[in-house]
Parts: structure tokens; C-alpha cells; sequence
């Protein structure tokens, strides 16, 4: 068993990338694995921007990197590259914070054409934090991946509630089973690895 | 205006090639006077090596690279191999002095089996060429198998990268965008769909 710390950059509250980063936090958790979360959106901004550690907050989300044993760091796709809403967080943590560590890197985006930001973006910045291991990643297209749908404007006639989706399917995010499923071989590789290194420890 | 192609395509027919051929038509109808003259990489493989490994070009490859250091602009293209550009094409750039494209507009074009890999042309063309000190024009273009049933977005992509280069050559800014269209207010467009009262 390993600690993992799944982290995500995404300025929105309800996002593709977060829906994808669960999904293989829960699949690692089910693996047998301690998985934590952290969302770089839930961070305070101002403690973010100026890089401000005495920030309780800001100091448990780098205490969290720290303890990790390995990290999924996942991000949407913007103008070609990772969010800056991830580079924020990067951007605070120490020059050689992932040394010793694993990493998965998952990004989720709107066009094949943009699949190479994972090697040629998210990856260095990864191996430039000192990470020992940076695995093969994936992009998700956001085809695959199904947010809920949000109640629609009118309330319910008779409970005054507001309407749920007509399809029930609609009522919770969903990601496309083939869609994900090379993603998560590569998690289930990732696990493997985990267990083999612990054992190895 | 004397303007050069490099294409490393490798087969007979090739897409490569193709786009090259696309791209230097583009930029022969935006230039006037264009002298374009296509120099294929794999006529001249075995030639590439032997100057790699021994210092001296064969003649005629001596002036294919003389065409292109002496060239007044350049469009490059490459297929994507292993998510970057070919061994052939990088080989033959590694001839040219490191100083010898300072300046020279380059349009730079990729073609490939999957979009996926398109980032190629940002992430490894793009920065071949800046080292050298050359002007790449900000549109490059990327072709994938797909591109050529459907060459809607390819023609659109060509069409602005010549743009981009002959507004290089001639000094002038390229194309202007297509105008966004004319926003109409909220209260302007209420106002068209209240009933008109008629008056009585």
C-alpha cells in the first residue's frame, strides 16, 4: 500500500478533470492504496498567488505533496498546455518536491491535437520537480466524460424543489467505461509498480 | 523572390510532399514574382550522412543548401516521426550553419497518421527554427491522415500561413480576421419581436 495524492488543477467547481481525477482516485483506493485529495481550486487564492506557506491551508495541501508517495496530477487542456491554475500550486511547492516520488500525469481536453502538451508540457514540469518516476500518462477526451446534469430552471410543480434531470443516468457524473479504459490500465500499471517498490522498501 | 521548400517526405507519392506542393501554391498566389523550387530530403539521404559523418557535401548537395541559406523565405515540412520531426529532416537542418537562417520567413508544415500528434510542429519544429534565428510565421500547419478527405480546415490553416509569410516578404500585415459579427444590444433585439400596436 502506498499514499497517493491525486491533485488537480481546475478553476471550476463541477470539471471534466475532476470528474477523471476521481474516478482514478477511487480506482487506486479500491487497489488498496490510501488516496488523498486535493483540488488546487479549494486553495486560497491571495496565500496561492503570493506564495504566502504561513497559510494554514496552503501548508496542509504542501504538507500533503510531501507525504506522498507518489502523486496523479491531472489538468484540462488551455491554450496547449496544463492550467495556470496547476502551475500556481507547482509554482509554490519546493524546487525538488516530487524527488522519490511517482508520478501519473492525466490530462482531459477538447482535441486529439492537443495530446502532446502531456509529453511536451506536463512532463517536464514533473521531471523538473525532480519526480523519479514520471509514467506514461493519458489524455481523456472530453467526449468521454459526463458531468451531472444541473437541475433545470424550473421547480418542481409539486415539491417546489428544483427539477431533477429527466434521466436518472443524468443525475451523476459519468465517464465513458471505453473511453477510460486505457486510462486506467496505465493506473492499474501505476498501482503495480507502487506495490512492487513498497515491498521493495 | 526566390522561395524554397524542403520537404523530408519519404515514399513516392507522399503526403508530405503534398502539403508542401499546397503550401507553395498558397504562396505563389500571394507573391508576386515567386521562384519556387522544391528540394526533396530523400534525393539527397545518402549525401545528408556522408556530410554528417565526413564534413564535406557532395556538390549537389553542397547547392541545395546553398539554395536554401540564399533563399528570400522558406517552407519546411517534415513528417512526424516517434512525436517529433523526421531523423532526415533534423539532419539535413543540422548542415546549415547556426547563423545561416537568421531572419529568413519560414512557413513550417508537419504531416502525420494522428492528429495527436500535431504539437510536434509547437513543441519541436517551432524551437529547431527559432535556435536558428529564423522568422517562423505563427500559423504552421499540421496535416493528419483525416485532413486529406475532409481539406476544409487544411485549406484554412495553408491559406493563412502563405498569408502570414507574404505579409513577411512584402511588408505588409497579413489578412485581416474575418469581422466578428455586429453585436445587436438585448433591448434592440426585444424591441424587434414586440408586437407593433396598431393604431387605431
Amino acid at each position: 500500500m502506498s499514499s497517493i495524492l491525486t491533485l488537480w488543477g481546475t478553476p471550476s467547481a463541477v470539471s471534466r478533470t475532476g470528474i477523471v481525477a476521481e474516478h482514478v482516485a477511487t480506482r487506486l483506493a479500491a487497489a488498496g492504496h490510501r488516496v488523498d485529495r486535493l483540488a488546487v481550486r479549494d486553495l486560497p487564492a491571495t496565500a496561492l498567488l503570493h506564495a504566502d506557506t504561513s497559510d494554514p491551508v496552503l501548508r496542509d495541501a504542501l504538507r500533503l505533496v510531501e507525504k506522498a508517495d507518489a502523486l496523479v496530477v491531472a489538468s484540462p487542456v488551455y491554450k496547449a498546455s496544463y492550467s495556470g491554475v496547476l502551475k500556481t500550486f507547482l509554482d509554490v511547492l519546493p524546487q525538488f518536491a516530487l524527488r522519490g516520488k511517482s508520478v501519473l500525469p492525466v490530462l482531459t481536453g477538447g482535441t486529439p491535437a492537443h495530446v502532446l502538451a502531456l509529453d511536451y508540457a506536463l512532463r517536464p514540469v514533473l521531471t523538473s520537480l525532480g519526480a523519479t518516476h514520471v509514467a506514461q500518462g493519458w489524455f481523456v477526451h472530453e467526449s468521454f466524460v459526463h458531468p451531472a446534469a444541473t437541475p433545470g430552471p424550473d421547480p418542481d410543480p409539486h415539491t417546489g424543489a428544483p427539477a431533477e434531470p429527466a434521466d436518472p443516468a443524468d443525475r451523476v457524473h459519468r465517464v465513458d467505461p471505453d473511453g477510460v479504459a486505457p486510462l486506467l490500465e496505465l493506473v492499474d500499471a501505476f498501482s503495480a509498480r507502487l506495490f512492487a517498490e513498497g515491498e521493495a522498501r | 523572390m526566390n522561395i524554397v521548400v524542403v520537404t523530408a517526405g519519404l515514399s513516392v507519392p507522399s503526403s508530405t510532399r503534398l502539403l508542401a506542393d499546397r503550401l507553395a501554391a498558397a504562396v505563389g498566389d500571394r507573391v508576386d514574382g515567386a521562384d519556387l523550387r522544391v528540394i526533396e530530403l530523400r534525393d539527397h539521404a545518402k549525401d545528408i550522412a556522408n556530410h554528417l559523418v565526413t564534413g564535406f557535401p557532395p556538390p549537389s548537395l553542397r547547392e541545395a543548401l546553398d539554395a536554401v541559406v540564399s533563399s528570400d523565405a522558406l517552407i519546411a515540412v517534415t513528417p512526424i516521426f516517434n512525436a517529433s520531426y523526421s531523423g532526415l529532416f533534423k539532419s539535413f537542418f543540422d548542415l546549415i550553419e547556426p547563423d545561416a537562417l537568421t531572419g529568413k520567413p519560414v512557413i513550417i508544415g508537419a504531416t502525420g497518421g494522428t492528429p495527436r500528434h500535431s504539437l510536434a510542429l509547437e513543441h519541436a519544429v517551432r524551437p529547431l527554427f527559432t535556435y536558428l534565428h529564423a522568422v517562423v510565421v505563427p500559423t504552421s500547419v499540421y496535416a493528419a491522415s483525416e485532413d486529406w478527405g475532409n481539406t476544409d480546415g487544411l485549406d484554412t490553416r495553408v491559406a493563412r500561413a502563405a498569408g502570414e509569410l507574404a505579409g513577411l516578404l512584402t511588408g505588409r500585415a497579413p489578412s485581416p480576421r474575418p469581422a466578428e459579427p455586429e453585436l445587436i444590444p438585448f433591448e434592440a433585439q426585444l424591441a424587434a419581436l414586440r408586437p407593433q400596436r396598431s393604431a387605431n
